[in-house]
């Protein structure tokens, strides 16, 4: 039978090759193309300029080993300081998280295309938006220094008015998926726009919200540790001082604490989002469970099968309008209390000069004076445009450096591609591990131990970056269509075929979206590791923040601006060519 | 065609036609409705029923044609007007359109907000003695047990009868119904349709209804008004309807023969029409 088509096959592929539409390449795919390869060789060559290699850093290690033994024991602050410290950053930052949520919900009103008034209000949202996302917490923290008197106001505002972009962004988005259903519903009653707003849409996008608050606070609370540096009370500025006074194991030690810090507020937060959002995780593994416990729906289900007797509260109107207390209400209201406590707790701690919120009005325009117009000052303009290119080049071998690890560990960590569920859980334990260590800590410390330089800012946001971009790679692999996989299994395909041809083409589109958000939030945090003597531009904008020229930290902020702008040009662009 | 005694028209629509973009929803549409009469608007979907129901509650404007709805040309209003107006009618739709995280009982409060002001967060924002109207509602619906659960872990029936204690919140004078029960098992369908019915009488309330089945509508309403391609193709009374009128009702507004041999084989069971009757309608 082969014998007999073969010839007759080989006629018909012949003519067939010259009959079959030639494949349609467009020219801008190419130049897409061509800029995602120059971008990643940029990233090699400057990985390979920087004199990075794992020799190298393995090499340090050995320096890192009697740097330690020279630094002796750390140290830490007396208990009762160290609690005191600790409190007083993770109020700050709580308090200041929630005050960009509640400025957020306004504007994320103004900016979701469904309850927007008008074109002119969303645009002038957005704007908003994207300013406070793109101006560092650091500038902002040091020109609130200059107008408050000292105090814990400069750094809440900072982290406060930093976060709007990125909260309102979310509550936006979270407003924009909701069922218009209820809304609709309570409009029909003779609801006004406000009653359909409180009642139709918040209680949807509530838990949705409060997840986007608890993951800001997260990022917050990593981020705080350089607020230190100029100037706002916390654990930051005490490592500050310790490392400015050389007393490396005093530093260290409290490096250490604020690593614990983090990853244990990390493993908090995702426990309460989880609860929150009612995961649905298969919680296969005990790793797992660690990670997203979820509260037992028992109430609900337990008066679900008792419908036949009727509970005696409910004989009549005038018995059931006091609400029983059942399992679940008595969970949600100690929950809810000690939400309330937190906050209280919270803004007890940063003792908040509230005087300051009156009298800081007339300082605005003396303070606005001082950073505008901007200007180089005494600095070369090359000599500044090199230093961004040194942040850029940290930042794209950073970024480089992280896409092979996160690509594998986020691999491993999804659902559909982990052989089983002892991996994929060891997979996202590391991912939560990494992700909670934050960069700056890692940074400082690899600075210490091996001195100032480029290599350390490098492995420090590469470091960083698995946690992060693991994450996504994980959570957009999950998204992807089942069929595929299901029909390619079908075939006979393997474990790896099914993963190459079904699993990762599906979301190549996301990865690149995402890899340029890595390269985004990298430049962001080049910049800040700078400032902790990571090389770059930050370097500068530390030292025009110190020594009062700040029309100089204007003109960096500018510069910084422009450069993250190409970049989410860029990005927009990618994701529209590989679509 | 036959109008009730007591005709005071609550509802007149005259000439309606509404066009999104290139099709056309209504075509000169009229209606008219007394109060307290029950009616039902039959066709099969995107025949315009619920544009036409929408009209009524000030959710559409017609592109031309006036819609009258309790005295007051519902096209013209605006803000506080409207609002007390769609206070005064209350919808149930479809999908139920409930908030799925908030409790049954906060549900049934949401259809008294326009009796407010302000926005209300969460139980404290009622007073006792709405709490008690709304308890009052969902005892009548059968759900009282159910008013601290969420209303998103009850049945589709059970969501439809609260949707329903949600609408009587407002005190409407007239209830508009978007097919109420084409998303239910037949079972929960006709406790929600007998229920309806019951709180009509029981309140005088004036009842416009949609719905696609032709046996449905007609043991249960007063008055059928059947639509297809957005036009107006028949208003009859249910009362002393003839076998040969019931046979004329599926022939205008059923479209296809499968619905219409289904329907006609249960109408001769049902002993309403002879088994000689369908022969034409077979081919």
């Amino acid at each position: 039978m082969t014998a007999v088509a073969a010839p007759r096959r080989e006629g018909y592929v012949g003519g067939l090759l010259a009959r079959a539409p030639k494949r349609p390449v467009s020219p801008e795919r190419i130049a897409a193309a061509l800029t995602l390869i120059v971008l990643v060789g940029l990233g090699i060559a400057s990985l390979v300029q920087s004199g990075f290699s794992l020799a190298g850093v393995l090499s340090s290690w050995g320096n890192a080993q009697r740097f330690m033994t020279r630094v002796g024991a750390l140290t830490f602050p007396a208990p009762l300081d160290l609690l005191w410290l600790i409190a007083l950053t993770v109020g700050l930052v709580l308090v200041g998280t929630l005050v960009a949520a509640a400025l957020s919900v306004p504007i994320a009103y103004l900016a979701a295309s469904n309850t927007t008034p008008g074109p002119v209000w969303r645009g002038i949202a957005r704007f908003i938006g994207v300013l406070t996302r793109s101006i560092p917490d650091v500038v902002l923290a040091m020109a609130f220094v200059l107008m408050f008197s000292l105090g814990t106001l400069p750094g809440i505002l900072a982290i406060g008015i930093h976060s709007i972009g990125m909260i309102s962004k979310m509550f936006a988005d979270a407003i924009e998926q909701i069922d218009e259903g209820p809304r609709l519903a309570i409009r029909a009653a003779g609801g006004t726009k406000l009653q359909q707003f409180t009642a139709g849409v918040l209680p949807q996008v509530l838990p949705s919200w409060v997840a986007t608050v608890l993951h800001r606070n997260d990022i917050n609370l990593r981020g705080s540790v350089v607020l230190g540096y100029v100037g706002v009370a916390g654990l930051g500025l005490e490592m500050s001082y310790a490392f400015k006074a050389l007393n490396y194991g005093r530093g260290l030690g409290i490096a250490l604490v604020i690593f614990v810090l983090c990853v244990v507020m990390e493993i908090v937060s995702s426990a309460v989002r989880g609860a929150m959002l009612g995961e649905t995780a298969q919680t296969r593994s005990w790793i797992d469970r660690i990670l997203h416990p979820r509260l037992r729906r028992g109430a609900a289900t337990a008066s679900g099968t008792a419908a036949a007797t009727k509970p005696a509260w409910a004989a009549s109107p005038a018995t059931a309008v006091r609400r029983p207390w059942t399992r679940e209400r008595r969970r949600n209201a100690i929950a809810g209390w000690v939400a309330v406590a937190i906050v209280i707790g919270s803004l007890i701690v940063c003792q908040i000069q509230w005087g300051d919120l009156i009298t800081v009005w007339a300082k605005i325009p003396e303070t606005a004076a001082k950073f505008w117009p901007p200007d180089f000052g005494n600095y070369d303009t090359a000599v500044m445009l090199g230093a961004m290119r040194d942040t850029i080049a940290i930042a794209l071998a950073a970024t480089v450096l992280t896409l092979l690890p996160s690509l594998l560990l986020g691999s491993f960590a999804a659902r559909n591609v982990a052989p089983n569920g002892t991996v994929r859980g060891i997979a996202r334990f590391l991912l939560v591990g990494i992700r909670g260590i934050p960069e700056l800590i890692l940074a400082i410390v690899l600075i210490v131990v091996t001195g100032l330089g480029p290599t350390a800012g490098i492995v420090a946001l590469a470091i960083g970056g698995i946690g992060l971009l693991g994450k996504l790679v994980a959570d957009s692999f999950e998204e992807v269509d089942r069929g595929p996989e299901r029909a390619l299994r079908a075939v006979g395909a393997t474990r790896m075929q099914t993963y190459a041809a079904a699993t990762v083409p599906q979301g190549t589109r996301a990865l690149i979206g995402h890899s340029f958000y890595m390269l985004d939030t990298n430049i962001r945090a080049a910049t800040i590791l700078g400032i902790v003597g990571g090389g770059g531009v930050g370097y500068y904008l530390l030292n025009a923040g110190q020594g009062s020229r700040y029309e100089v930290v204007t003109a960096i902020v500018l510069m910084i601006l422009a450069t993250v702008l190409v970049v989410e040009g860029l990005a927009m662009w990618m994701r529209r060519v590989f679509r | 065609m036959s109008t009730p005694a007591s005709s005071e028209p609550v509802i007149h629509l005259a000439g309606v036609t509404k066009q999104f973009g290139a099709t056309t929803a209504l075509k000169g549409a009229d209606l008219e409705v007394a109060r307290g009469e029950i009616v039902v608007l039959l066709g099969l979907s995107g025949s315009g029923k619920s544009t036409l129901l929408r009209h009524l509650d000030g959710l559409e404007t017609p592109t031309s044609g006036t819609v009258e709805v309790l005295g007051s040309s519902v096209p013209a209003l605006k803000g506080k007007a409207l609002r007390s107006l769609r206070s005064r009618v209350g919808f149930i739709f479809q999908q139920f359109e409930l908030v799925p995280s908030l409790t049954v009982l906060e549900n049934v409060l949401t259809g008294s907000l326009s009796s407010v002001r302000g926005p209300r967060l969460g139980l404290w924002g009622y007073s006792k003695d709405a709490k008690l109207r709304a308890l009052g509602h969902l005892e009548r619906v059968g759900l009282l047990d159910r008013a601290y659960q969420r209303s998103d872990t009850l049945s589709g029936g059970q969501q439809q009868r609260v949707a329903i204690a949600r609408a009587l919140m407002q005190r409407p004078e007239i209830l508009l119904a978007d097919e109420p029960v084409a998303s239910l098992d037949p079972e929960s369908s006709d406790q929600v349709m007998a229920l309806i019915r019951e709180i009509a009488a029981d309140q005088g309330l004036t009842v416009v209804c949609s719905l696609h089945q032709v046996d449905l509508a007609i043991s249960w309403a007063d008055r059928i008004v059947g639509l297809r391609h957005g036009e107006v193709v028949l208003n009859t009374s249910t009362n002393g309807l003839s076998k040969a009128e019931v046979m004329e009702i599926y022939g205008r507004v059923a479209t296809t023969t499968a619905d219409l041999t289904a329907v006609t084989t249960e109408l001769i069971e049902q002993g309403i029409a002879t088994p000689a009757a369908p022969s034409g309608a077979r081919s």
